[in-house]
């Protein structure tokens, strides 16, 4: 048994979880953009696609993510308040919660998803999101869609 | 809102609606009817749009059978106003998936009198062709069947309709209430303005009873309430069977859009990207993305999902959809107190926000 657990966590750690985040053109982006010019380490584990919104992502393609075998997915937006189109974040929000709560309800595991709101001044902190992300993928383990095929 | 009611009495419940849909075209009150008919087979009773108060001799909106949601074809009335007073005849889930579509500015309402009618509940349209097929007096069946549905459900109803617990049309701008109103009668409630507009002046015969009303209502949802599901517990196993045909869509009250994300040709099928993504698992299930069809069904229409079970109705598969769509809907509903149809005031829940609420989203 113990072995078994001793095999199990080498495994975990040897596991590279995957990512694809959905970012914001206006906060996200511009965030992770300054983590770069910044030179702030971050893990490479993070795919990332530009939104014009958060407000603007369809949960078609966070779920998507998840069943063809992402291990996470990060939809990060403006701040509340901060939103260039006024309100987009905030809807995002509510389609987030809708998503999470029919993830949980399908027996999948709504913990991949994260939301985060993260300024283009936040690049320490995009970074920050990114670590604790990893951490936390690694934690969980590789996600079971991967290698479910009749789905 | 208060509500006053008009007494008809007529030789049963379907005689009494006939008389009082009759009156409103003959006192010009409407100018067009749409009502449930029974076809001149006798077997297949479906929507018909009545000019001529003569011709709604022979109507059955009581018949338990539901084609399809008649929110569809009220959609399809009233693309835009026109000067002329329709008004639809409506089952309570029709009703408020037609309340939906207004929010959602699929349809112009404003020549539209939205009348509903306490559901007995309908048998699955094929289960229901075959029984009425060899049944003499079509009449004298759906009197049995109201008669069942208060001293409690037949097993050969819809799943849907044995849990449902909003069979009274209170949205409605009139509903036609029988339930507990002895055998033959009806009582006229205008439910708003508009209600009252077209309701006020007909022939009041004499005043109904409400009150034995409310208690029988009360009586059967606790029964059916112990039928409805909280959960799915293998929705993986359920959903097995799906050739994604689409039916569930088509017939879908809810499903408005005019260009579906779930196209095939939406979703980027080719064939090199489906040797890539069989790749990727080693081997992959085709037609593919069948979960991904139906979460994201549930994501884009779960929360005014008015669980009339066409769903379920269409499936070749017979998937209990209905079942499925419900728990799931409830779920997403209960999120922000949503009840879809219940109120055409109430927000839709993915168009608005709160600035404060959900903390927990953003975390984890």
């Amino acid at each position: 048994m113990k072995q078994k657990e001793e095999s199990m966590e080498k495994e975990n750690r040897a596991f590279e979880p995957k990512i694809i985040a959905f970012l914001c053109n206006w906060c996200t982006y511009a965030g992770a953009d300054l983590a770069g010019v910044s030179r702030i380490q971050y893990p490479s584990n993070i795919r990332i696609i530009r939104l014009m919104c958060s407000g603007a992502l369809d949960p078609t393609y966070v779920i998507k993510s998840l069943l063809e075998g992402a291990d996470g997915v990060l939809i990060g937006g403006c701040h509340p308040g901060d939103c260039h189109y006024i309100s987009g974040n905030f809807k995002a929000r509510r389609r987030v919660a809708v998503l999470k709560a029919s993830l949980k309800e399908a027996g999948l595991e709504p913990e991949r998803v994260w939301l985060r709101w993260i300024s283009a001044s936040e690049g320490a902190y995009f970074a920050e999101t990114v670590e604790g992300m990893v951490l936390h993928l690694k934690q969980l383990g590789p996600n079971p869609l991967k290698s479910m095929w009749a789905i | 809102m208060a509500s006053t009611a008009n007494f008809i009495k007529g030789k049963n419940q379907r005689e009494s609606i006939e008389r009082f849909l009759h009156d409103l075209l003959k006192e010009k009150k409407v100018d067009a009817v749409l009502v449930p008919k029974r076809h001149p087979g006798g077997n297949i009773v479906s929507h018909v749009l009545i000019t001529d108060p003569s011709k709604t001799e022979g109507i059955d909106p009581l018949a338990p059978v539901q084609m399809v949601n008649a929110a569809c074809i009220v959609k399809e009335l009233s693309k835009e106003p026109v000067d002329k007073k329709i008004t639809v005849i409506l089952r309570p889930c029709e009703v408020r998936a037609t309340i939906e579509l207004i929010k959602l500015k699929q349809l112009s309402d404003e020549s539209l009198y939205i009348i509903g009618y306490d559901c007995p509940g309908v048998y699955n349209v094929k289960e229901y062709m075959s029984i009425i097929e060899n049944v003499e007096d079509k009449e004298a069946f759906t009197q049995k069947h109201m008669e069942d549905f208060l001293s409690g459900d037949k097993e050969s109803m819809r799943e849907v309709c044995r849990f449902c617990t909003s069979f009274t049309a209170d949205s409605a701008d009139i509903n036609i209430a029988w339930i507990g109103l002895g055998p033959s009668g009806i009582v006229i409630e205008a439910r708003s303005e508009k209600g009252r507009q077209i309701a006020n002046d007909l022939k009041v015969e004499e005043e109904g009873d409400l009150a034995a009303r409310r208690e029988k209502i009360e009586t059967i949802a606790t029964a059916r309430k112990k039928r409805q599901k909280s959960g799915i517990e293998n929705l993986l196993d359920l959903i097995q069977p799906c050739i994604r045909c689409y039916n569930c869509r088509e017939v879908c009250p809810l499903c408005y859009c005019k260009e579906c994300l779930l196209e095939p040709e939406k979703l980027g099928y080719s064939s090199e990207r489906y040797l890539n993504r069989a790749a990727k698992k080693d081997q992959i299930k085709m037609p593919v993305d069948t979960l991904l069809y139906h979460l994201t069904k549930i994501n884009h229409m779960g929360y005014s999902c008015v669980s009339c079970g066409l769903c379920e109705q269409a499936c070749p598969m017979d998937i209990p959809l209905g079942t499925i769509y419900n728990v799931f809907s409830k779920k997403i509903q209960a999120l922000f107190d949503y009840v879809p149809g219940k109120s055409r005031d109430d927000e839709l829940p993915l168009t608005t926000f709160r600035e404060e609420e959900l903390s927990e989203v953003e975390d984890r």
